[in-house]
């Protein structure tokens, strides 16, 4: 921390109207703002200028996308697909959050892990075990003509249907726990004055459960649609042509047809309905709900489920619930077995189990090579956002309040913008640069992606850190590198850790950038995997699925240890 | 507006609730007349809550039954029960109107537009928020909320009214101004209601009739002036109201429960039934008085005087008489 200035002995009184004498906050937020002025902004600059004209200004690629059918109709994909994959994130979402609500404390924790875990878990790695489950010669496919309900295979997947489980079961974690937060804020008293009053439990679910609910499924609606919108890997994976998205068409006009301009004018097309979307997200919830659920019952007793049990409709929810959170968990439950089978064709349940394709994996240079690059990278990009990200969350406490929102704003956009437009812009910029097929192009473009999520945390512990805290380790004599050490870091040190690990998980699981970025001799682990799931599934693709779950579960433990420990 | 003027009555059998290992209600057995307000008195965590919901139907009971006009309601849905419920944080539906709040139940029971504004506007007025019908619950004032709430109980012309320390919330000159309010309102409606608080004075205040609880049990159930004068117990007499427990004197074994305001001092207590020696600790005035703290063979012993009783200006220590009637002593078998 070069940037700090060491004060000794600055007087208390002097220090009670400044605490922000120490490390200056233009100093903190410098850093994060170069890099994001860099790596984000000039990149996404650049293909605005491109979109325009490459001399002159011109509108020809709008034109051309607003006059070629087949252009229109991507958009019109792009969209329908979107809306249905939130309209079924919202309804699935209802059932599983009432669950959540009304099962004990136990079962609660246990649904808790099973929405976290796929969470968490790459979407890669669940597109991936979707397409093993529900392929022609796939799980599904043998149960049902195994039970002889069907004798001819069902195409789930490659067609609208694939696309719409594949973005469903990513996205729809983003609506279940806000709306898990509204059912845990809904006051018991006030269903229970509804039904004394004469409601039965569907009027009681429409007039008062909805309507109170409502904002924290909409706070979730719009980040699933927002993410839609922008997706990349699980339509181009799970979908047919028909279900080519706008994301897709920008990556295809980059590396099938080279045609910079119009990839530029499609993704500026994507970043305008993006921030549209996020500035009125903002506008209605503010940023906080972004990342946290908020709620919180207002002195009564939290919605519950009480000693008369559930009404038929209830024991319906209930088990629409239970099928959800068994959606949810489906993929890793089969999966993770799946990786310890033995034979060579995909199987499940396996006939035996061996560790024979891990050992293959580690055995094979092209995915241990693969797998450590992965690591590699992920260690660089989580220091440097670790270090962007804290200085930037603890400058932007000293700020000025007038400048806060804004870079608040300013500062979150990477986890807005979708990744496929920072790939893209980001190999315009790099390629001349020759950063491009080098891990440091890679590590650079992870750090942007991450730093939004130490930002955020750190923020957050900052604003539960007392303040008057540091004012008394200043006032007894403490400079502000000693301050700082042994009284802001221990207070704030579990956000940077909980920051670290989100950053480690967005690294480690990117597919996006990693296309564009990297060449055959420096790809990463899901990179490989991609293109391994682009062709055709071997049983190595799947213990890499496997070790990535692991790895995921033994971040999210260790998170967990550490918020234990608080 | 035009609430029947017949309460229901309500009779509690043997009624027990255990949440797991912990009983909430251990065997509860009350009967509540057409029309009365009853209140049900005790300390945090005795139960009073647990009943209430009992008989709303919001909880199942363990054991035993609740027949209100002679009829079993074990069966009967919330939904149907009739029964008004005025909540401890009020529970008004936070995206609706005070207008629509009250019409709520009116709705529910499939009454015509016009008969639910009327009746609407008949309870706003009965609770004087006539003007208030637009507004949402987050833009009144605690005391507004308390009476949209009433309002919303009321308008369904409930069989019994129930109220969860519904001006636990509120500070002291509201609920004094409140308490007299539904005292009124009480008289002119006739209907049964239920009250929970852990207030004694309120319970004093407004009730018929008061039923004590302590740890899921009724101890005693009788009019406020019997709970008060003739407690059944030392548990009784030391919740409601303060007590002095003196012993009995005259060479009788045992200990006897004096009021303060019956405990006599110095002069007053030279002619006294019985009288016992002791020495003031401390003088406390109150403006309608003093409040007199003496040591009776190591017991305190409260006693309430004049503001120009000399006896209050003697310091501390000096030795004073203190005594009662005997008519004022009472007595328990435990
Ligand atoms: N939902 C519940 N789960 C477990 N114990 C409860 C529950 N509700 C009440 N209790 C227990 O039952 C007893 C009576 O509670 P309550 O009726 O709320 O008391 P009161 O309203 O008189 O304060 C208390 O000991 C309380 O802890
Ligand atoms: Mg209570």
């Amino acid at each position: 921390m070069a940037a700090a200035h060491i004060q000794n002995g600055a007087g208390y009184g002097r220090m009670l109207g400044r605490p922000a004498a120490g490390l200056p906050g233009w100093l903190g937020i410098l850093p994060y703002g170069l890099v994001l002025l860099a790596v984000f902004a000039v990149p996404v600059l650049f293909l605005l200028r491109l979109a325009f004209g490459d001399a002159g200004f011109s509108l020809a690629h709008f034109i051309r996308i607003a006059e070629v059918p087949i252009y229109r109709s991507v958009l019109l994909t792009t969209l329908s697909i979107s809306g249905m994959t939130t309209v079924l994130a919202v309804v699935m979402s209802y059932p599983l959050a009432y669950l959540m609500a009304t099962v004990s404390p136990r079962v609660r924790s246990i649904l808790v892990v099973v929405v976290l875990l796929p969470f968490w878990t790459s979407a890669l790695v669940r597109t991936t075990a979707w397409i093993i489950l529900l392929q022609g010669n796939g799980v599904l496919n043998r149960i049902l003509m195994g039970t002889g309900l069907t004798s001819e295979p069902i195409t789930f997947v490659y067609n609208l249907s694939g696309v719409l489980i594949g973005m469903t079961h990513v996205l729809m974690p983003f609506v279940v726990l806000p709306l898990y937060a509204a059912f845990r804020g809904l006051d018991l008293a006030t269903v229970q004055a509804a039904e004394g009053l004469g409601a039965g439990p569907w009027t009681v679910f429409r007039r008062i459960v909805l309507p109170l609910t409502a904002p924290g499924a909409m706070a979730g609606a719009m980040i699933v649609f927002m993410n839609a919108i922008g997706y990349y890997i699980t339509p181009a994976l799970m979908g047919g042509p028909a279900q080519t998205m706008i994301a897709q068409m920008i990556a295809d006009n980059i590396t099938r047809e080279l045609n910079w301009g119009f990839a530029a004018a499609l993704s500026t097309v994507l970043l305008a309905a993006t921030l549209l979307i996020f500035v009125i997200f903002q506008r209605i919830f503010g940023l906080e709900r972004l990342m946290a659920g908020g709620g919180g019952t207002r002195g009564g007793e939290a919605f519950r489920l009480t000693s008369r049990g559930r009404t038929s409709g209830g024991i319906l929810t209930a088990a629409c619930g239970l099928l959800v959170a068994l959606f949810l968990i489906a993929p890793i439950l089969i999966v993770f077995p799946m990786s310890l089978g033995s034979s060579p064709f995909l199987s499940f349940p396996p006939t035996d189990y061996s560790l024979r394709w891990y050992a293959n994996f580690f055995a094979t240079s092209k995915w241990l090579d693969a797998f450590l690059r992965s690591l590699q990278v992920a260690g660089l990009s989580v220091t440097a956002s670790v270090v962007l990200g804290t200085l930037a969350a603890i400058g932007l406490s000293r700020t000025g309040r007038r400048w806060r929102p804004l870079l608040e704003t300013v500062f979150v956009l990477p986890m807005i913008v979708p990744v496929i437009i920072l790939a893209v812009g980001l190999y315009y910029l790099f390629a001349p640069l020759g950063l491009v097929g080098t891990i440091w192009g890679l590590a650079i473009g992870h750090t942007v992606l991450a730093t939004p999520f130490v930002f955020i945390t750190v923020r957050a512990a900052l604003k539960a850190f007392d303040t008057n805290l540091e004012l008394a380790a200043r006032g007894l004599g403490a400079g502000w590198v000693t301050m700082f050490r042994r009284v802001m870091l221990p207070a704030i040190l579990p956000g940077i850790l909980a920051g670290a690990i989100f950053a480690f998980i967005t690294s480690f699981d990117d597919v996006v950038l990693a296309l564009f970025l990297t060449n055959i001799r420096t790809r990463t682990l899901p990179k490989l995997m991609y293109e391994g799931v682009a062709h055709e599934i071997d049983p190595t693709i799947i213990a890499a699925a496997g070790l990535i779950i692991l790895v995921t579960i033994a971040v999210l433990a260790i998170n967990l240890l550490l918020s234990r420990r608080r | 507006m035009s609430i029947r003027h017949l309460g229901k009555p309500v009779r509690i059998e043997g009624v027990r609730k255990a949440y797991g290992a912990a009983v909430a209600l251990d065997g509860i057995s009350l009967d509540i007349a057409p029309g009365e307000f009853c209140t049900l008195l005790g300390a945090s965590g005795s139960g009073k809550t647990t009943l209430l919901k009992a008989l709303a139907g919001f909880e199942t009971c363990d054991a035993g039954s609740i027949l209100v006009d002679g009829r079993d309601i074990g069966p009967v849905p919330v939904s149907r029960r009739n029964i008004g419920m005025v909540f401890q944080n009020y529970a008004l539906f936070p995206h609706m109107t005070v207008a629509r709040n009250v019409a709520f139940g009116l709705e529910m029971r499939g009454l015509s537009r016009a008969e639910i504004g009327r009746r609407v506007d008949g309870a706003l007025a009965l609770v004087s928020l006539e003007g208030y019908a637009g507004r949402f619950p987050r833009e009144l004032s605690g005391g507004q909320q308390q009476r949209v709430a009433l309002a919303r109980a009321l308008v369904i012309e409930p069989d019994i009214l129930l109220m969860d320390e519904p001006l636990g919330a509120l500070d002291k000159n509201l609920r004094q101004a409140i308490q007299q309010q539904l005292r009124d309102l009480h008289q002119a409606i006739g209907a049964t209601i239920v009250y929970v608080t852990h207030d004694q004075e309120e319970a004093l205040f407004l009730s018929d009739r008061i039923a004590l609880m302590d740890r899921g049990r009724i101890i005693q159930a009788g009019a406020p002036e019997d709970l008060y004068f003739k407690p059944a117990n030392r548990f009784v007499a030391g919740f409601l109201g303060e007590c002095n427990f003196i012993p009995a004197g005259d060479g009788r074994p045992g200990e006897v429960a004096v009021r303060p305001e019956r405990t006599l001092l110095g002069h007053a207590a030279a002619a006294a039934e019985v009288r016992l020696g002791g020495q003031i600790r401390s003088v406390v005035f109150t403006g309608t008085g003093y409040r007199v703290i003496v040591d009776v063979a190591g017991r305190v012993v409260t006693a309430l005087t004049d503001s120009d009783d000399k006896v209050a200006r003697l310091p501390p220590g000096s030795d004073v008489i203190v005594g009662f009637e005997r008519r004022h002593a009472m007595t328990f078998a435990a």
